[in-house]
């Protein structure tokens, strides 16, 4: 479900082809995340923008991912949330806790 | 399964005509179809899309044919227990030896009359559910046994104010919303939401920890009368963060402390939603807001408390995602704003709890994707 569309030298830029992030993909979903952190030790820059719900489990298995990454000195940055989702992300301070840009353009330094 | 959940087919075949014809039948007896052509486009449609509750393929594809499909089906995780029936216009034995080797359900030949080929897939799919209440009622018996309850079977008594709540468990089964209210004295009563990120049993069974500890420290923060709901939660959170059990838990939870001598309401919260404020003079909703962090995620979770003052008449509402999820036509959403503008709208009319739950909360089952659990406390 996560595909790497490109990659520099500290990051792996990818995409979630899902619409709805629930609980039944929500396993997989980190599963794969810690995979890439394990497989090219490098941050993960996700556009998520074709993501139009996202449920409590699904949350977790991001959030649960993120505290992986960071336990490898490692990151996930997300790009192109759709407003629901950003409303949301705000709403449970979620957008304190994940760095958030509009796109793969506009993250910094990369 | 909710009576307006349509169940959701996925049918698969190389053969336009045969799909326009199946997908017809199926829609006369309300199922959700999605058709593809391919095993390919059924693969990119079950990842990008929630499982349907039953898939039905064709045998014979050009590239990917049945059995591959499903070969491939049964290497992943999260797709191989959706339930797979076979469609061929072969009575092949070795064919549905191999088919039923991978755990497909059953062969239907294309020749059987339409009719009959949703019927067998009612059948199936009612005796899949049957199956399913079946286990579930033997879990709840087990957890019945266990004499837990994470929602409390009445409200509490609290000097100056009326206390209420609704809650209704997704597809009635016990997940990880809870509630606890406890009286310390006289004076003081704290009442706290939680939600254990996660749906249904898996959910719920972590609730114990979760409220094990949450009662604990609250116990402890009466003993050496720290009322301070913000020093609680970071009290709450480093436990959690140290548990090796709970560390890929998270939590959310809104901690409220009602100081009955003066009148006084402390709101600490913790990757909660905005409780909503009812002000009754002014006849309009406010958002009041925390700074808290999920429970679990980070040992510094960034908590605050502040002091909320009802008037008399005025409504303090506190709940979980579930409230603010729905499913229409088009597909989930969450909308806080809109559940805002709801719950305004309604209390102009009524102003009584007993008939919020009766008018509005209750007719939102329908539409429900999660737990749902709301709290309100009235100043009287």
């Amino acid at each position: 479900m996560i595909s790497i569309y490109k990659e520099d030298t500290d990051n792996l830029f990818a995409e979630l082809s899902l619409k709805e992030a629930n609980m039944a993909n929500a396993d997989l979903f980190k599963a794969e995340l810690i995979v890439l952190f394990d497989k090219y030790h490098k941050n993960v820059i996700l556009n998520i923008g074709k993501v139009e719900y996202i449920d409590s489990s699904f949350l977790g298995a991001l959030v649960s991912a993120l505290k992986y990454g960071i336990s490898v000195k490692n990151d996930i940055i997300l790009v192109s949330l759709q407003k629901d989702i950003a409303d949301l992300f705000a709403l449970i301070r979620l957008d304190k806790v994940f760095k958030i840009y509009g796109s793969f353009d506009d993250v910094p330094n990369h | 399964m909710p009576i307006n959940t349509p169940r959701k087919i996925l049918l698969v075949d190389d053969n336009p005509l045969f799909l326009k014809l199946m997908e017809q039948a199926f829609k006369k007896y309300h199922f959700k179809c999605h058709i593809v052509s391919s095993a390919e486009e059924a693969i990119s449609f079950l990842k990008t899309n929630s499982p349907p509750d039953i898939i039905l393929s064709d045998y014979e594809m050009l590239e990917m044919n049945g059995i591959d499909f499903r070969k491939y089906l049964m290497n992943e995780p999260e797709l191989k227990d959706i339930p797979f029936v076979f469609l061929t216009y072969l009575p092949d034995k070795d064919l549905m030896i191999k088919g039923l080797d991978l755990r497909a359900i059953d062969f239907l030949l294309k020749d059987t009359p339409v009719n009959v080929i949703v019927s067998k897939i009612n059948n199936i799919l009612f005796t899949i559910e049957k199956q399913r209440e079946l286990s579930e009622i033997e879990i709840k018996k087990a957890a019945a046994s266990l004499n837990f309850k994470s929602i409390p079977v009445e409200t509490p008594h609290i000097k100056g104010f009326d206390i209420d709540f609704w809650h209704h468990a997704y597809k009635d089964i016990p997940g990880g919303d809870f509630i606890d209210f406890i009286r310390v004295n006289d004076r003081y009563s704290f009442i706290v939401l939680g939600d254990v990120m996660g749906k249904k049993w898996m959910a719920w069974f972590f609730t114990f920890g979760f409220l094990s500890y949450i009662r604990s420290a609250l116990r402890f923060a009466a003993f050496d009368e720290e009322y301070s709901t913000a020093t609680i939660l970071k009290k709450v959170n480093n436990i959690i963060c140290y548990d090796s059990v709970l560390k890929d838990i998270l939590l959310s939870l809104s901690l409220i402390l009602i100081d009955s001598d003066t009148n006084k309401i402390t709101y600490s919260g913790a990757g909660d939603l905005p409780l909503l404020h009812y002000k009754a003079r002014a006849h309009r909703i406010i958002q009041v807001a925390s700074s808290g962090l999920l429970l679990g995620l980070f040992e510094q979770g960034n908590y605050t408390q502040q002091e909320i003052s009802l008037k008399k008449g005025d409504r303090l509402f506190f709940f979980t995602d579930g409230m603010i999820d729905f499913v229409n036509e088009t597909g989930k959403k969450s909308d806080y704003q809109n559940f805002a503008d709801t719950l305004q709208s309604s209390l102009a009319i009524e102003n009584t709890f007993t008939k919020m739950k009766k008018n509005l909360f209750s007719k939102s089952l329908n539409k429900q994707v999660d737990d749902q659990t709301i709290i309100s406390i009235y100043k009287s």
